[in-house]
This record gives C-alpha cells, sequence and structure tokens, in this order.
C-alpha cells in the first residue's frame, strides 16, 4: 500500500516515467483496435523493428555527414524521432502499397521484420560510437522520459486519440467496408493514409519511450481482449484503451514493488489478462451449454 | 430520356487494362426491377461493380439520373465480404448506411438513429437491433445489409447476389422483400442472382450477361423455359 501511494505522489521521482507509460499504455490499443480488425497484427511486430532501425539509421547517417551526436541533449531525442518516424512511415508506405497482392502478405512483413531487425544490428555495428546507450534508445528506456518529452508525447499522443474520435466513422466505414465507403464517395486511400500515418506516429512515439516489446504487445494485447468482452465498435476502442492504461500503471506498480524490468512486466501482465479474460469467458460458455442441456 | 436512372452507352468495363465485357448498351427507368443473370464468370459482379462506380469505365460513359454524390445508390454486398471480426451491433451496422449522406465532421444525430430504426423495421428485424450482426444467420445478415441500403434514401438498390448461400425459406423470404420495396416504394432495384425460378417471378427485365457481352429483355422472353433449358441443360433449367 506504501508502494502505491508513493508513486501516486507528486514528488515521485518516476512521475514522468509513470505518466509515459500509461499513455502508451492508452493510445497503443486504441490505434491497435485497426490492427486487430484489419487483420493486421503482425504488421504490428515489423513496424517498431523498422521503427528501431530507423533509429540506429538516423544517428548513422548523422555521424557518417555531420559528426558525432552527443548523448543526452534534446537534439538527441529529435534525431532519434526523425529516423524513426520517416522509417516507420516508408515501410508502412511501401507495404500498404503492397497491399493489394493479399497472398503474399504473410511473408512481406515476415521478410520486413527480418530485414528490421538485421538493419538495427549492422547500424549499430557500422557506427563505432554506438554504445550501450544507443541500446537503450533503440530498446525504448521509459524512465529516462523528461518532462518536455512527457510534454510532447501527450500533445502528440492527444491529437491522435482525437483524429481518431472525429472521424470515427470514416475510419470505420473504410475498414469494415471499404467499397460502401467508395460508394458513398469517401476518398478509401485518403483515410487508409491518414490512419497509417497516425499509426506510424504512435508506433515512433512508443518504441522510442518504451520499446518495440511494450508498443508492439500494447497495440495488439488489450484489443484482443477488449474484443472478447465487448459487442459494440466504441465499447471496443474504450475498453481496449482503458484495460491498456490501467495494465501499463499496474505493470510499472509491480515493475517497482518488485524490482522488475518495467517493459516486459506491463507485457506480461496484459497477457495475463488477456488468458484470464479469455479463460473465463470460454468457462461461462461451458457452463451456459451444460446448463441449456 | 426523363426517368432513366442509369443510362449505358457502349461501354466496357474491367480489371486494369482486361475488358471483361464490351459494348454495353441499356437504360434502367425509375421503378424498374432488374436482374443481372448468366452463367459462372460471365461478368455480372464486374458490371454491378461498373454501375457502382467501383471499377473504371474503361469506354464508352454511363449516365446517372441521380446526383451520386449528395444521393449514393443503396448497395447490398454479398455478406460474406465482410468480416465478422468486427464488433458491431445489427444497429451500427445499419446506421453505417446514413453516413452516406453525413458531411465530413457532422456526428450522427437523432435523425440518423431514427432512419436507421425505421429501415430495421421495414425488414422486419427490429426486434434484432442490439444483437452482433455476426451472430445472425445468414439470411438474416442479408435483410440487415438491406436495411442498411435503405438508410441511404437511395432512388436505386443495387443487391449482388443476395440470395448465395442462404436456405430456401430465407431466399423466398429476401426475395419477397426485394419485391415489396419495388412494388409499394417505387424503388427501383438492380439485382445479381443465379436464382433463376426466384427472379423470374419478381422481376420485369433481365439483362443476360455472357461471352463478354450483355443483353437486356423482358423477362419471359430472357428467362423463357426454352431458352434456359438451351443454355443450362433441363436439370439446370429448373433452378
Amino acid at each position: 500500500m506504501n508502494t502505491f501511494i508513493e508513486i501516486l505522489s507528486p514528488d515521485f521521482l518516476l512521475r514522468e516515467a509513470l505518466i509515459g507509460s500509461v499513455l502508451v499504455g492508452c493510445l497503443c490499443p486504441l490505434i491497435g483496435v485497426y490492427f486487430v480488425l484489419r487483420r493486421m497484427i503482425f504488421l504490428g511486430v515489423a513496424l517498431p523493428q523498422v521503427s528501431a532501425a530507423g533509429i540506429a539509421l538516423a544517428f548513422l547517417t548523422y555521424r557518417m555527414f555531420v559528426g558525432q551526436h552527443q548523448h543526452y541533449v534534446p537534439s538527441e531525442r529529435w534525431l532519434a524521432m526523425l529516423g524513426s518516424l520517416s522509417c516507420t512511415l516508408v515501410g508502412l508506405l511501401v507495404l500498404a502499397a503492397l497491399a493489394r497482392y493479399r497472398e503474399t502478405v504473410e511473408a512481406r512483413i515476415g521478410i520486413t521484420y527480418a530485414i528490421a531487425a538485421a538493419a538495427t544490428l549492422l547500424f549499430l555495428a557500422m557506427d563505432p560510437a554506438a554504445e550501450a546507450h544507443m541500446v537503450n534508445l533503440l530498446k525504448g528506456d521509459i524512465l529516462a522520459t523528461t518532462g518536455p518529452s512527457l510534454t510532447l508525447m501527450a500533445g502528440v499522443f492527444g491529437a491522435v486519440a482525437l483524429l481518431l474520435m472525429v472521424f470515427r466513422k470514416e475510419f470505420l466505414l473504410v475498414s469494415f467496408d471499404r467499397d460502401l465507403a467508395v460508394v458513398f464517395g469517401k476518398s478509401a486511400g485518403l483515410w487508409d493514409g491518414l490512419l497509417y500515418l497516425m499509426i506510424g506516429i504512435t508506433i515512433s512515439l512508443g518504441v522510442m519511450t518504451a520499446g518495440p516489446i511494450v508498443t508492439f504487445g500494447f497495440l495488439v494485447i488489450p484489443p484482443l481482449t477488449a474484443r472478447i468482452i465487448t459487442r459494440r465498435m466504441l465499447t471496443f476502442s474504450l475498453t481496449a484503451a482503458g484495460l491498456g492504461a490501467i495494465t501499463a500503471f499496474a505493470g510499472f506498480y509491480c515493475a517497482y514493488r518488485f524490482d522488475l524490468p518495467l517493459g516486459p512486466a506491463e507485457v506480461a501482465l496484459a497477457s495475463l489478462v488477456l488468458a484470464s479474460v479469455a479463460v473465463t469467458r470460454g468457462l461461462s460458455r461451458v457452463l451456459g451449454r451444460w446448463q441449456a442441456a | 430520356m426523363p426517368g432513366t436512372l442509369l443510362n449505358l452507352r457502349d461501354v466496357s468495363l474491367g480489371y486494369d487494362t482486361c475488358v471483361v465485357l464490351a459494348h454495353l448498351s441499356f437504360t434502367v427507368v425509375c421503378g424498374e426491377c432488374l436482374a443481372l443473370v448468366g452463367p459462372n464468370g460471365a461478368g455480372k459482379t464486374t458490371l454491378l461493380r461498373g454501375l457502382l462506380g467501383l471499377i473504371p469505365v474503361l469506354a464508352g460513359q454511363i449516365e446517372y439520373g441521380f446526383d451520386r454524390s449528395t444521393s449514393p445508390p443503396g448497395y447490398v454486398p454479398q455478406r460474406d465480404t465482410l468480416d465478422p471480426i468486427f464488433p458491431l451491433s445489427v444497429f451500427e451496422v445499419v446506421l453505417m448506411g446514413t453516413y452516406g449522406r453525413l458531411a465530413l465532421l457532422r456526428p450522427v444525430g437523432r435523425r440518423q438513429r431514427q432512419l436507421a430504426a425505421d429501415c430495421l423495421e421495414r425488414v422486419g428485424l427490429a426486434d434484432l437491433a442490439n444483437r452482433p450482426f455476426w451472430a445472425l444467420s445468414g439470411g438474416q445478415k442479408q435483410r440487415v445489409l438491406i436495411a442498411r441500403a435503405l438508410a441511404v434514401e437511395p432512388s436505386i438498390l443495387l443487391l449482388d447476389e443476395p440470395t448465395a448461400g442462404v436456405d430456401p425459406g430465407a431466399a423466398t423470404t429476401i426475395m419477397d422483400l426485394v419485391a415489396r420495396l419495388n412494388r409499394d416504394q417505387g424503388l427501383t432495384v438492380v439485382l445479381v442472382s443465379h436464382h433463376l425460378r426466384l427472379v423470374r417471378a419478381l422481376v420485369h427485365s433481365v439483362v443476360w450477361v455472357e461471352d463478354g457481352c450483355a443483353s437486356k429483355g423482358a423477362t419471359e422472353v430472357m428467362l423463357a423455359p426454352e431458352r434456359i433449358m438451351e443454355i443450362f441443360g433441363p436439370l439446370r433449367g429448373t433452378e
């Protein structure tokens, strides 16, 4: 109980990290809803890895053309953001452009993941200045979240959440029945583009803040949990976001209380919630059938 | 021509540069009930998609007797094209039909909700409004999709194989519903169907699609038993 009160205190040393963690936990599932509904879950594994490769590439390029970059300065974060966002968007655009060849979609995503993972390590190896700090930046170092980066994250995530809410009907229509959207005169490509842009921004910020594992975990696990217990679109999205935020907070608490690594603790907890909900749902169905018989 | 909703003038349709149907010329007038029929793979769905503007017209011209941007047509797709993973209630699916006339940034309001409820009532499924869409039977799903198309408040309804994969009882219910919408409410209907027996009893005219061409005629001529027998053989002719 003392730990719980401590982490809620305004003077808590890792307050920014806690808020950042909850923000990632809340927004990733909100975007992840579309990953699940559009059956793009594997893309959720590949894109965070592409984002990490983008960070490594940005530092390598900077070193090759400008010079050695300094660590622990704001410009380092901006450079990482630029690399992450541009690579994620390019990756998304390429995958989206090839999306109509449906028979090879899994192979393409698998190849993207393999190339991105290999490229990340190669870029790091090619940069003699790559240190443990760089590896932290690639894996995401949520404990290093600062006030300004938190403000930026809150602003960007807020804008993404607002756009998702305002254009809810367009995103739903284009995702559920693309033909009907075209019959209604909507530009499906434009709405896909806006959705992909928001996915790219969210993944880039998520990877920089919490790393690829946490980003992928929160993109997919809370929406899958919410899908089991909800029957409507709005409640599906809100439940996924709520579950993500609560799991992130609880994961942070467990990591702090039991001295565990934060990201894996959050993902493990989210998975535990998914397993519990799935088992409970399965049991209630079996019980229902048994009672009916 | 007054009262003409669709006017095809020497139209060619296909995918990319591959022409599937060529030199199509026919009209659909207000209040007409028309079926697109023909063998499998003849291009019936391609023709329907062309009429809907889902594929480009490769040559010729389709003139519309209504403003497609402000008053889009009602479209009923094959239900299998919709993914059951979406957690949508029956009411939410029907409500989607009202998006066709809603401007950007304009939220769904009381009028749209009332319209969706009325359309569900018209297809006889008002009591299923809160049920998950994916939990319905094939025939019920098809009627929900018809309700969604009605929520567009269309001047023309285009249906792609509305009775495909449903049991005979449900197929009759769906066709009766379409007939009622055409007869009682004057709604123009264009439908793709393999179900010749049901179509023969329902439609005024038929567009026969075969070998890259299409010809239009009265139902009793185009679907005369001897003609069907000649094309499909004695077994298929009685379908």
